[in-house]
C-alpha cells in the first residue's frame, strides 16, 4: 500500500490501470446485475442509470450536491480505514459523528456570541475531542482487558442515538421544529461558503486536507509505518518492537477524532444546529468506500466521490422517475460484492 | 523361476504445477517389495508434492499410479489408504485431549459405535506396538506425550489400518538420535513383516544408515534411482545439488570438523543472562533459571527437542515477553525493563522461528518488509518522516546481496518462497550494525544452496566478531556451527558441552532428560 506510489511511479500507467480493471468490471457487472432487477420491476433502465451518473455533473447545483455528500463520506470512510490499517474495526462511526456534532453544537450554542475567528476552530474541536470521547471507552476496553472493539464501537452507536435525542428534545429544543432539533449555533460557528449559491459550505476543504494528511501519515512517516506493520501482521510487529496494544489504542481514537469531527463539519456546514438523524447513513456508507478502495488511503477519497455521484444521482431518480433511492445502495453492495470476489479470483 | 511378479507401486510420468510453478516433471518412481526406499533431496526438489499425490492429496496433471501392476486412482487420502498406502506428515494432526487409542480409532470404520467400546482397538494398537517395537502406552493423552511418541502414534494410525505401503514424511526432524535409531529399528521390522517404506528426507546420513534404495530428486525431476550398496555419499550429493554449490568450499558437506572460533572469549560477554525464570499460567516454568552467556565472535548453540522453552528464552532475551525473575546483561548493561525497541537499537538483531508468524507482513511490500524494526531510524526515517527513496534502494540492495528472488521491492512479501523469505529476514538482520545475533531454526525448510549461503553468512560474521546465539532443533546444524552447545529440557539448561566434546548421543542424551552433569 505504502509506497504504491514507488510502484506505480516506476511501472507507469499501465500498471495503474491494470489495477483498476477489477474496479471497472465490478462496476459494470454491479450495473448490470441491478438493471435486471430495475428492467423485471419495469423501470427504464437506461434513463434510471443515465440519471444515476450523470445527475453531479449536468448541473452547478448537482455538482455541489455532490461535494457536499463527498465530505462526510472521505470522514466516515476514513474513521473507519484508520484503524482498519491496524486490523481493528471501528463500526462505531455514527455514534461518534452525533457525539462530534453534540460537542459541536454545545460549544456553538454556550458560545453562540463569539466571534468566528475564535468560536469556528472551537465548534469543530468540540466535534472533534467529543468524537474520541465517544470511542475512548471501547478502545480502552481493548487496550486493557482485549474486549472486541467491533462490538463496543456498534453498541456506543446506540447510546448516541439516545444521546441526540436528549439534546434535540430537552436542552436546547427548537420549539417550532416538528423533529428533534435544536436552536442554532452561534454564526460565528458556521463554516464560510465558499460559493454562495448553490451553497457549499468551507468543509469541502477540510475533508480533502485531512484525506492528504491521513495519507501522508500512514504511507510516509514512521508512525503510520507502525499502523500500518501492526495491521499487516500484528505479532511480528510485536517481535519487532512496535507496542502494538498503544498502536490500536491510537489508531482508533484517530478514528473517532475524525468521525467527531465529520460531525462538527456537519453541523458547522450543512444545519447550523443539531439535528436527529444527523448520521444519515454515512456510516454504512463509509464502511463500504473503506471496504473497495481496500484500505488504500490514496483510493478512499476518489472512492468516496464515486459514491457521493451514486448517493446524488440515487436521489435524483428517485425524485423524477420514482424509482426508489435504495436501488443505488443495492448497486453499492453489488460493487463492493464484486470487488472482494475480484480479489478471491486473483488468488485462485 | 516363474514370471517376474509387477513391482509393488509404480509412479509414472507425474508432473505438477501449481500456477506457474512446475513442482514435478514427468516423475517416475517404482517402490519395490520389502524395501525401505529412501526420497531424498533439497527442500522444494518436490518430494513431498510427489507423496502427496500418491496420497490423493494432490490431483497430478499428468501420469498414473500403478499398484501390483494394475492402474488406480487415488482422488483422496482414504482411496489411499484403501490401496493401503499410508502417510506420516511432518506436522501431525492429533486431538491433544484424546488418548492414543482414540486418535488411532479416529476416522477409522469402528464396529462399535453406539458403545465405543474400544477394549479390542486397544488390544489390537498393544499388539501392533509389540510387533514392530513402536513403544506407547495407549491409553495416555497425546497431550503428556514427547514428540517421539506421538510420531509413534501417527505411524500406529497407518498400521492401524492396514498399509502395505508406509510414506514417511522427514520424520526425524523433531527427535533425539536416540529417537531416530529407534524408528529405524521399527521400520526395519516392518520391512521384515513384508511392507515397504518410503522415507523422505533431506539428511543424507540417515538414508545411507537405513534404506535399501536410494532415489534423489533435484528441482522437481527424478535424478536416479540405485541399491544404498551401489551408491557413495559424494555421488548423492553431487546428485542432490547440481552444480549449484561448490562441494569442497561446501561447509554443509564438509569432510573435517569446523575450525575452532578465532574469539578469545576473554573481558565481558555480550550477552550475559542470569537465573532467567518465565513461569506459564499452569506454573511449570517455561524457562527454568536459566544462565548463560555469549561472547563476542563466538557462536553459542542451544540444543533442545521443539517445544522445550526455546521461543520463550529468546522472546525473554528480546522482552517480548516479561521474565518472572533473573538479569540480562547485554554490553555490560542491565536490560531490566527495556522494552523490546530498546533492546534492538542496543544492537541485538533476531531471526524468529516462524518466518511468517512472526517475521514478515505478509501484506506489505518487500521495501516496507526491510525496515521493519528499524524504521524510526535514520537513514529510513527522519524526524518521523519516512524515506522512500532510501528504503527503496536499501530493500534492493539487500535483494541484490542476498539473492532474494523477486521482480523488486515493490511485490509482496507474502508471495516470496521460503528460502527468500528467510533471506530477507537474514537480510534484514545483518544489514545493521549489531553485536548480538539471535537465530531460531534459521534454516529449517531451505534448499540447499540457500542453507549454504546463510551458513557462510553466519561463520562470517562470527569472524568479525559478532556474538551469536543459535537455538536449533537441528542437531547436525548445531554440531556444525556452534563453538559450545547448551541443551536446553523443559526449560531448564541440563548440559554444556564444548566443541570438542560434541557426541551426538550425549546430546541427545541430555535432549530427552537423561543428564548426569549440570
Amino acid at each position: 500500500m505504502s509506497e504504491q506510489s514507488v510502484v506505480l511511479r516506476r511501472q507507469g500507467l499501465g500498471s495503474v490501470f491494470q489495477a483498476l480493471v477489477p474496479y471497472i468490471v465490478a462496476v459494470i457487472a454491479s450495473f448490470a446485475a441491478a438493471g435486471i432487477v430495475l428492467a423485471v420491476m419495469g423501470f427504464n433502465v437506461p434513463r434510471a442509470y443515465a440519471t444515476i451518473l450523470f445527475t453531479s455533473f449536468r448541473t452547478p447545483n448537482g455538482i455541489i450536491q455532490t461535494l457536499i455528500k463527498f465530505v462526510p463520506l472521505v470522514l466516515q470512510a476514513l474513521a473507519f480505514t484508520i484503524p482498519l490499517a491496524a486490523g481493528k474495526f471501528n463500526i462505531g462511526g455514527e455514534g461518534q459523528l452525533i457525539a462530534g456534532a453534540i460537542g459541536a453544537t454545545t460549544v456553538g450554542i454556550m458560545l453562540a456570541g463569539w466571534p468566528a475567528p475564535l468560536l469556528l476552530p472551537l465548534v469543530l474541536l468540540g466535534g472533534i475531542v467529543m468524537g474520541a470521547l465517544w470511542i475512548l471507552l471501547p478502545a480502552w476496553l481493548l487496550y486493557r482487558f482485549s474486549i472486541n472493539e467491533i462490538l463496543t464501537t456498534v453498541l456506543m452507536n446506540f447510546v448516541a442515538f439516545e444521546l441526540i435525542d436528549y439534546v434535540a428534545t430537552n436542552i436546547w429544543p427548537d420549539p417550532v421544529a416538528g423533529h428533534p432539533t435544536t436552536i442554532p449555533i452561534g454564526a460565528g460557528g458556521f463554516l464560510p461558503r465558499l460559493i454562495q449559491q448553490p451553497p457549499l459550505h468551507a468543509g469541502l476543504l477540510i475533508a480533502i486536507f485531512i484525506a492528504i494528511l491521513v495519507y501522508f501519515y500512514t504511507d510516509h512517516t514512521s508512525a503510520g509505518y507502525e499502523l500500518v506493520a501492526t495491521g499487516a501482521n500484528a505479532r511480528a510487529s510485536r517481535v519487532y518492537g512496535i507496542n502494538v496494544r498503544n498502536i490500536f489504542f491510537l489508531s482508533l481514537l484517530l478514528g473517532g477524532a475524525i468521525a467527531g469531527l465529520s460531525g462538527a463539519i456537519e453541523v458547522a456546514g450543512v444545519h447550523h444546529r443539531l439535528i436527529a438523524g444527523i448520521q444519515s447513513n454515512f456510516l454504512l456508507l463509509g464502511l463500504i468506500i473503506g471496504l473497495i478502495a481496500k484500505g488504500n488511503h490514496l483510493a478512499v477519497p476518489f472512492v468516496a466521490f464515486f459514491i457521493a455521484v451514486l448517493e446524488v444521482g440515487a436521489s435524483a431518480m428517485q425524485r423524477t422517475l420514482m424509482i426508489p433511492g435504495e436501488m443505488v445502495f443495492i448497486v453499492e453492495a453489488f460493487i463492493l460484492l464484486f470487488v472482494l470476489l475480484s480479489d478471491v479470483v486473483r488468488r485462485r | 523361476m516363474k514370471q517376474v511378479s509387477p513391482p509393488l507401486l509404480q509412479l509414472q510420468g507425474i508432473s505438477k504445477s501449481f500456477g506457474p510453478l512446475l513442482a514435478l516433471k514427468d516423475v517416475n518412481l517404482t517402490i519395490q517389495h520389502r524395501e525401505i526406499h529412501g526420497l531424498l533431496g533439497g527442500n522444494g526438489a518436490g518430494k513431498t508434492t510427489l507423496m502427496n499425490v500418491l496420497f490423493g492429496l494432490y490431483k497430478p496433471n499428468a501420469g498414473q499410479v500403478i499398484l501390483r501392476g494394475q492402474t488406480i486412482h487415488i482422488q483422496s487420502p482414504r482411496d489411499a489408504i484403501h490401496h493401503g498406502i499410508g502417510m506420516v506428515h511432518q506436522h501431525f494432526l492429533q486431538v491433544p485431549h484424546f488418548t492414543v487409542v482414540q486418535n488411532i480409532v479416529l476416522g477409522s470404520r469402528l464396529h462399535n459405535r453406539p458403545t465405543l467400546n474400544l477394549t479390542r482397538a486397544t488390544e489390537r494398537i498393544q499388539d501392533l506396538c509389540q510387533r514392530f517395537g513402536l513403544e506407547a502406552d495407549p491409553n495416555a493423552h497425546i497431550i503428556d506425550l514427547p514428540m517421539g511418541v506421538r510420531q509413534r502414534v501417527e505411524i500406529l494410525k497407518a498400521l492401524y489400518r492396514g498399509v502395505d505401503v508406509l510414506i514417511l514424511d522427514e520424520p526425524t526432524t523433531n527427535l533425539t538420535p536416540q529417537e531416530v535409531d529407534s524408528l529405524f529399528e521399527s521400520l526395519q521390522r516392518m520391512v521384515a513383516e513384508g511392507m515397504s517404506v518410503v522415507f523422505i528426507t533431506h539428511k543424507l546420513r540417515e538414508v545411507m544408515q537405513v534404506c535399501d534404495t536410494i532415489s534423489v530428486l533435484r528441482a522437481g525431476e527424478h535424478q536416479l534411482t540405485l541399491p544404498r550398496t551401489q551408491v557413495s555419499e559424494e555421488l548423492i550429493v553431487r546428485t542432490m545439488v547440481g552444480s549449484d554449490i561448490d562441494l569442497d568450499e561446501s561447509i554443509l558437506f564438509a569432510a573435517t570438523a569446523p575450525q575452532e572460533s578465532s574469539s578469545s572469549r576473554t573481558g565481558p560477554p555480550v550477552l550475559d543472562v542470569q537465573g532467567l525464570t518465565l513461569t506459564a499460567e499452569s506454573n511449570t516454568p517455561q524457562v527454568d533459571d536459566v544462565s548463560l552467556q555469549v561472547h563476542a565472535g563466538e557462536i553459542v548453540g542451544i540444543a533442545g527437542v521443539a517445544g522445550n522453552g526455546q521461543q520463550e528464552l529468546l522472546e525473554a532475551v528480546l522482552g517480548i515477553r516479561t521474565a518472572d525473575r533473573g538479569q540480562i546483561r547485554f554490553q555490560n548493561e542491565e536490560l531490566g525493563h527495556c522494552s523490546t525497541r530498546d533492546r534492538l537499537r542496543r544492537g541485538i538483531a533476531y531471526v524468529p522461528e516462524d518466518r511468517v508468524q512472526d517475521g514478515i507482513l505478509p501484506t506489505a511490500t518487500i521495501a516496507q518488509n526491510s525496515i521493519l524494526g528499524v524504521h524510526d531510524r535514520p537513514p529510513y526515517s527522519q524526524h518521523g518522516i519516512l524515506k522512500w527513496p532510501i528504503i527503496t534502494q536499501h530493500a534492493q540492495h539487500l535483494i541484490a546481496e542476498y539473492h532474494i528472488q523477486t521482480q523488486g521491492a515493490g511485490q509482496q512479501a507474502g508471495n516470496l518462497s521460503g528460502g527468500n523469505l528467510q533471506r530477507l529476514i537474514l537480510a534484514r538482520a545483518l544489514a545493521q550494525p549489531i553485536q548480538l545475533l539471535i537465530l531460531h531454526n534459521p534454516t529449517s525448510g531451505l534448499d540447499i544452496p540457500t542453507v549454504e549461503q546463510i551458513y557462510r553468512q553466519i561463520r562470517q560474521r562470527r569472524q568479525e566478531g559478532l556474538a551469536v546465539l543459535l537455538v536449533s532443533d537441528d542437531l547436525d546444524e548445531l554440531m556444525l556451527l556452534s563453538d559450545r552447545i547448551a541443551v536446553l529440557y523443559r526449560g531448564a539448561l541440563v548440559g554444556h558441552l564444548q566443541q570438542k566434546d560434541f557426541d551426538k548421543y550425549e546430546i541427545g542424551r541430555m535432549m530427552s532428560g537423561v543428564y548426569n552433569h549440570v
